[in-house]
């Protein structure tokens, strides 16, 4: 199955090619800002270096968040135009999948993953998941959240784990954290497209006539009603 | 459908519309599909960017996919996609770039990056065939200026608003009297029951030299006057308020762009064309106004219908097909841009934003 994959939703910009999991072409960089510039320049400099045009394409794999919402927008309004444009179907995976999918499955030594990304405002992204021996396929313990740094942690219930991410160290920074319950892992903080196509790789193609992946924000807008009331969160 | 032919997608989402045509060099417009997030908004009485945003990303490939189905034409038809590069919501104006960059990597045909207030500027050209140079005056709820359109990619900046756009006006006067969201129709609706007379509300900038607008000073004073009244309003104050308000912004308009006509007219000569552009375009006492205007200053005066005045993907679409005749395209590192003057050389309004 052949797969084009690619993340903008936090501080990389990552793009692979690959034919199941034998990866054709790769590329990846750190970047804050840039990557409705530095993207389609990148898919179409590794679609050329995997020797692929988009119809040879299966599947379209895209981070769909949580992250930045302008960077998250960015590689889903990409992939849902190459996947119109070429009529290939598209699957979203989430940041904190993908970090959790980079951990080797030795390194957990049978431990629970927490993938954890900075939110900012004093809060994290995070989830925790298990790694299923049997292939390379995650499995998750709970639903991902937006949640403050200082009660993340408290909020999984988890005993002992290892961590993944840029929210590792916020959460590190914190009182009381048990170094020894929570290991943090010495691993990018950023997904890798490589990690999306094993993720697309297992999954396979979506239903038929399933709708396109949506972003998964965790965050309502910043919008206040008049009179300064909160919207309710959708 | 023959090789040769020019046929342009084009995309739109800088603001509050979600929006994708398909237009041929022929002038054919082949679709033209506008999802407009107006229900979304309403209950903030106005348009937030972020749901704004949220709302583009959701939508924007099916309405392109239903463009190209509707004008029956396949992407490699395509001769070049174009999309709204800015000025405008930066969140929105991405979801459209990035979409455009994908579709027209897949098709292997040019991006056109294209100047939302471009589009305005070139409808007149789609619908009525004018001949360049014409003057523009462009009115919306993000913008408010008068400029002479010499060519494509030639403009010069004669007023732009140094505060608030006249649109913006129309939907805080809308705000502030309770009529909804959008403002523009509604305070158009009320007013027509009201006593234009019966405030006698600033007419901003009315005598002073220049062509420039300003709003924020006449939004105040409806502010107030309202405030004045209280609880214990009827629904004939509302409407006398609405029609003020309407009369003393349209009186204000004339005078600027009646001293614009006048500059034309000295530098270009007589018997040429007003062209008005933008979503307030669709007031019809603002148009009355403007064919008065139009016959006393002895010019022609087009204005587009109503559904290619407000944003649209037909105009963006336009205004690829004639950069394209230009010999002009775009990288697939295009940058969006939030602010983006049409006119690089006129003097900034530090107060306008990206409106002016």
């Amino acid at each position: 199955m052949k797969i084009l994959a690619f993340d903008t939703a936090l501080n990389a910009c990552s793009v692979a090619v690959a034919d199941g999991n034998n990866i054709l072409a790769h590329d990846h960089e750190n970047r804050r800002r840039g990557h409705a510039e530095a993207l389609l320049p990148m898919i179409e400099a590794q679609m050329k270096s995997a020797a692929m045009i988009y119809k040879d394409l299966d599947l379209i794999a895209v981070t769909v968040g949580p992250g930045t919402f302008t960077g998250l927008r960015i590689g889903l309004a990409a992939a849902r135009g190459i996947a119109v444009a070429a009529k290939k179907p598209v699957i979203g995976i989430t940041t904190l999948e993908a970090l959790a999918a980079a951990v080797p499955v030795l390194a957990t030594k049978g431990r629970a993953i927490i993938a954890t990304a900075d939110a900012r405002r004093g809060e994290v992204y995070i989830q925790a998941f298990n790694r299923l021996q049997k292939d390379e396929e995650i499995s998750p313990i709970d639903a991902p959240a937006a949640i403050k740094t200082e009660q993340a942690l408290a909020s999984l219930d988890i005993e002992t784990a290892v961590l993944v991410g840029s929210g590792a160290r916020l959460l590190e920074n914190m009182p009381g954290f048990d170094a020894e319950a929570y290991k943090i892992l010495n691993l990018p903080d950023d997904p890798d497209a490589v990690d999306l196509v094993r993720l697309a790789a297992v999954r396979g193609l979506p239903a038929p006539y399933a709708p396109p992946p949506a972003p998964l924000y965790l965050r309502a807008p910043d919008a206040k009603l008049p009179g300064g009331k909160d919207p309710v969160a959708n | 459908m023959p090789n040769q032919q020019i046929i342009v997608l084009g995309l739109e989402s800088s603001c509050d519309e979600t929006a994708a045509a398909v237009v041929t060099a022929e002038k054919e417009i082949l679709s033209n599909v506008v999802l407009s997030q107006n229900d979304a908004h309403a209950p903030f009485g106005g348009v937030v960017p972020e749901i704004a945003a949220r709302a583009h990303v959701t939508e924007m490939d099916r309405l392109v996919d239903q463009a190209m189905t509707e004008a029956g034409v396949s992407y490699d038809d395509l001769s070049a996609v174009a999309a709204t590069a800015g000025p405008g919501l930066i969140g929105g104006v991405l979801v459209g770039l990035m979409t455009a960059k994908a579709i027209a990597s897949v098709a292997g045909v040019p991006l056109i990056g294209v100047n939302h207030l471009e589009g305005h500027a070139l409808t007149a050209r789609l619908t009525d065939d004018v001949a360049f140079p014409y003057l523009l005056l462009l009115v919306s709820g993000g913008h408010s200026q008068v400029l002479v359109v010499e060519g494509v990619g030639k403009y010069r900046r004669l007023g732009t608003t140094i505060d608030d756009a006249v649109g913006e006006a129309f939907d805080k006067t809308a705000k502030m009297l309770e009529l909804g969201f959008p403002g523009g129709p509604a305070v158009e609706k009320t007013a027509a029951t009201g006593n234009p007379d019966r405030f006698n509300f600033p007419r901003p900038m009315k005598g002073r030299e220049g062509c420039n607008f300003s709003f924020s000073g006449l939004k105040t004073a409806v502010r107030q006057a309202r405030e004045k009244m209280g609880e214990k309003v009827s629904e004939t104050d509302i409407a006398d308020l609405a029609a003020s308000f309407q009369k003393a912004a349209v009186e204000s308009l004339m005078d600027r762009v009646a001293k614009a006509l006048d500059l034309f007219i000295e530098e270009y000569g007589g018997g040429g064309t007003l062209v008005v552009a933008g979503g307030v375009a669709a007031n019809q006492y603002l148009k009355g106004a403007l064919e008065t205007l139009a016959r006393e200053k002895s010019v022609a005066l087009k204005v587009p219908p109503p559904k290619l005045c407000t944003d649209n993907g037909a105009m963006i679409a336009w205004a690829g097909i004639e950069r394209l005749k230009c010999g002009f395209s775009d990288g697939l590192d295009l940058a969006a841009r939030a602010r983006w003057p049409l006119d690089p050389n006129a003097e900034p309004a530090p107060f306008a934003g990206y409106k002016a």
